[in-house]
Parts: C-alpha cells; structure tokens; sequence
C-alpha cells in the first residue's frame, strides 16, 4: 500500500517537474512579453510619469536581462581590479540606470509597435532574436536582441538597434571613464545621468 | 530635368575620375602603416582606430564649443521660424538631389536590382513630388536607401583608417573622408552656391534628437560618438545585414577579457603585457610605428607634430568661445 503510495507520488512528481520545464519560456516569449509590458508602458507614460514607470518597468527589466552579467563585461577587464564593494555598487547603479533609461526613453506613445521578424541560433548556445520597431510615418528600427540562457531560464544580455550594439558601446564608454578617470568619477557620472532621466 | 543636368553631370563624371584615383592613393598611403588583418570595427579603446585620439577629442571638444554657441542657436531658430511642412520639404529636397549619388553607388557595389529601385524613386520625387520637395516615393511603399562612395570604398576593399574628426564636418574616417569628396562631386547642389549653408542647418535641426541623445546617455561623449559612427558606418556597409557570429565573437572576446584574471595570479603580469595603453593618441601614433624606415617615422613626427600645433589652435578657440560666451552674459 505504501509502495503503491510512493509510486503514486514520485510519478506525480515526474509529471510536474516535466510539465515545469514545458511552461519555461522560450528565448521569443521573453522577449515578446518584454516588448508587450514596454508598449503598454508607453501607453499609460503620461499618466504614469517617470517614477510610475520607472516602478513599473522595474521589476520586468530585472527579469529579462541580465543585469550584473552585463554590468561586468560594460567594464572589460578592469572588473577585475574593484574591490567587492565597487563591484557590488557598480552592479547597483547600474541597474538603477537601466531601468532609468527604459522610463525615460518609452515615456510616450504614438502607434507603436513591435514585431517578430525571425530567431536565429549563434554558436555557443545563444539566440538572437530579430524583432522591429514601427513607429508610424518613420522608419522602422530593428531591434536584435541577444538572448543567454541561464539556470533560470532566457535573458536579456545584448540589444542592438539599427547594427548599434549597446553593450559595445557601453563597454566603451564606461572603460574610457574608469581608466581615465577612476572608479569614483563612473559612479559620479551614472548618478548624475540617473538624476538627469529622473528630472524629465 | 535631365537636359539640364548634362552639362554638369559630365564635369562631374571627369572630376569624378580624378578624384577616385587620388582618394584611393591617399587611403592607401594611410591604410599601409595600420594594416591589421583582424582590423576590428569597434575602436575599443584600439589605439590602431582611433591614433589620433588627442587631437580629435580637442576637435570634438571645438565642434561641440561652435555647436553650442553658433549652430544649435542657428538651428533651433531655424526651426522656430520654419512651418513644419517647409523643413520637411528642405529635408526632402536635400535628401532627394542625393537620390544621384545614391544610384550612382548601387551600381559601382554591383546592386543593380537596388539602383533599378532608386532610379524610380528618385525620378518619382524629382517629377510627382515637385523636385523633390514632397517624398511621394515613400507613401509609394519606396523605401529610401543611403548609399555613398565611402561605403562603395568600403565594398572595394578598402581599409576604414583612421577615426577623424574634423572641424565643422565632424566624424568620419579616412575611408568616409576620401568618400564625401567624391559624395560632393557628385551632388548637384554643391554647384549651387548657397545651399550648403541651408543644407548644413537643416542637417544640424535633423541632428538635434541624435545630439540630445548622446548628451543624456553618454557618460564619455567623445567615445560615445566615435563608437556610435563606426557602427553605424558599419552597419550601412553590411546593409543592416548583421552576422552573428559578430555578436557572439563581441561578447567572447568581452567575457574572455574577465574569464582569465577571473582565474587571478597573474593578472598584474597580464595587464602589463597587453597592448600598450594609450594616454595620448598622439604620443602613441609614434609607437605604433616602430618598425618603419626613419624616413617615414620623420614623417610621422611631423605630421604628429602639426597636428599638435592645429590642436592647440582649436583648443584655444574653444577656449575663447566659452570666455566670450561667459563675458556675454555677464553683461546681460
């Protein structure tokens, strides 16, 4: 009787964790969910103001991207050579940025849209996803995003808009400061764009 | 129309000849001391890319002094004072008289199917849409292309050279440099006097959202900018087709560049070792030259040597710009 119970419970349990891995999200719903929560952002902007949407794009950009990943590559090698704490706090302003700028820059809406173009597999286990921007009487934009996965499913690691990469752009923006400024004047100079997006 | 233009198109087809031959020599010449077979598109901090670091930067610094005091003002005017549908319309006369240039280039990179559709579109715009002054072409479902000799340099073969920025013009490359003369040439506005006063300040307004851009996300505007034109550049070359084995390739090279001093040991060794790290690009021009005969390191040592003379200029008229700006209010 027991035995049977056991059974009974273990192939329950089969069951669900393989239905688990079914209901992940493919590379392409992350992305897509992404893009509905940033469109329907922009829809309620006005309203909402930067703090309502910096609150509401917070939690779905931390989820979809990799954020300390891409903290650490924005400064190459010199990663490296911060101490825990700079890390910890280069990760922390940094994400703070990235969510600034996404409520910054999606503040309004006038017919925008985005739509899936095609999925492609890159070598080491990656995938980028080609989607488009319309914006009506303009010209599209691509956006490509590139997709790693991670233990708990896909993220975000690079966009890349019109063939404009904006981890290498980042990367070189944020290397030039810290090797010709030092750590403090990057912290400084990321609280003060902070600020600035919060302002407007 | 294109009685009109025959004249011209013939002074233009032999400057055209002349001008091909001598861009590519001077592409040449500056391409074979930086040849690199793995040349990256991203300066990355490249001294190869980007040499003349420090006198672009005080360039760029003397561009954005003139932007702020002179062009912006002119163009913000510019556009309080045009109706919407008439800066447009410039826009779209400028953008159309390209149309040329732009068929031109299809066919010189062999995209005969692409410069069929541009020759429509053009003729299109230059006919219904009033010499231009009206896109019809694009609520046509015509899409616009941009196509200049820098990117048909590019398809040839030849190497980007070295980042530049210039005065006034701004970004560009030695490879986009030798291009836009040939870009010029070809363009029957620049046979008109006067346009390229107007044409420059409706690019500038066209510009602003691009600039407002780059003020508020960059935390280095100079590298910013020169990262953002390169890939950009880049980006027109390959037709927004993008390869990503690129993307995979940045992104290895970015976490290798963390995976080996994440082992740690011989990190302190490791960063010594790496290429030598530039404090001034223009010191650095010398040392990337070593191997040179003494003649052409002369030269070198000269050219470095205006260009830190021209430096100085630029930087102390940017410098007077800021001081009379500052003497104006003071009097307000």
């Amino acid at each position: 009787m027991s035995r049977k119970l056991y059974f009974g419970i273990s192939f329950l349990l089969m069951l669900l964790s393989s239905t688990a891995t079914f209901a992940e999200e493919s590379a392409k719903q992350v992305v897509e969910e992404f893009q509905n929560q940033l469109i329907d952002v922009m829809k309620q902007g006005k309203s909402l103001g930067f703090q309502g949407r910096y609150d509401k794009l917070d939690a779905p950009v931390k989820k979809t991207h990799d954020l300390p990943k891409i903290a650490r590559i924005v400064v190459g090698k010199q990663w490296e050579e911060l101490t825990p704490e700079q890390q910890t706090k280069l990760e922390d302003v940094f994400t703070k940025l990235s969510v600034s700028s996404y409520a910054h820059n999606f503040k309004d809406y006038s017919g925008e849209s985005f739509t899936f173009l095609s999925e492609e597999e890159t070598g080491r286990g990656g995938v980028v996803i080609h989607t488009n921007l319309l914006i009506p009487g303009e010209k599209d934009v691509k956006f490509d995003y590139m997709m790693k996965k991670k233990d708990d499913g896909w993220q975000i690691i690079n966009i890349i808009a019109d063939g404009v990469s904006d981890l290498a752009l980042k990367r070189s923006d944020y290397t030039s400061v810290l090797s010709r400024e030092g750590f403090d004047a990057l912290i400084i100079k990321i609280t003060e764009k902070i600020d600035s997006y919060a302002k407007q | 129309m294109f009685s009109l233009l025959h004249p011209g198109k013939n002074r233009v087809l032999a400057f055209t000849g002349l001008l091909i031959s001598s861009a590519l020599l001077t592409t040449g010449c500056a391409s074979t001391d930086k040849r690199d077979p793995a040349s990256p598109t991203s300066a990355q901090g490249n001294p190869k890319v980007d040499p003349y670091e420090g006198f672009n930067r005080s360039m760029y610094g003397f561009n954005m002094g003139l932007d702020k005091y002179l062009l912006k003002p002119v163009a913000t005017g510019y556009q309080y004072i045009t109706p919407d549908f008439m800066e447009t319309g410039v826009s779209n006369f400028f953008t159309n008289l390209k149309g040329i240039n732009v068929v031109l280039n299809d066919v010189l990179q062999g995209k005969f199917g692409q410069s069929a559709e541009d020759t429509g579109r053009f003729l299109t715009n230059t006919t219904l849409g009033v010499a231009g002054l009206f896109d019809v072409a694009s609520s046509f479902g015509m899409q616009n292309n941009v196509e200049d000799f820098g990117q048909t340099l590019a398809v040839w073969g030849v190497d980007q050279g070295a980042y530049l920025v210039l005065p006034i013009l701004g970004p560009t490359t030695i490879r986009d440099g030798g291009g836009s003369i040939l870009d010029r040439a070809a363009n029957p506005g620049t046979y008109v006097p006067g346009t390229g006063i107007l044409e420059g300040i409706n690019d500038r307004a066209n510009a602003d959202g691009a600039l407002n851009f780059i003020d508020e996300a960059a935390l280095d505007p100079y590298v910013f900018t020169r990262e953002s034109f390169l890939q950009y550049r880049t980006n027109l070359i390959n037709d927004g087709k993008t390869d990503t084995s690129g993307y995979d390739l940045d992104l290895d090279s970015a976490l290798d560049e963390t995976q080996p001093a994440n082992a740690g040991g011989q990190k302190s060794g490791k960063t010594e070792s790496g290429s030598p790290k530039a404090t001034n690009g223009i010191t650095d021009s010398n040392a990337t030259a070593p191997t040179a005969t003494s003649s052409t390191s002369q030269a070198f040592n000269d050219m470095s040597k205006s260009f830190d003379r021209a430096e100085q200029e630029f930087e102390q008229a940017s410098e007077k710009m800021d001081r009379y700006a500052s003497r104006k209010r003071r009097r307000r």
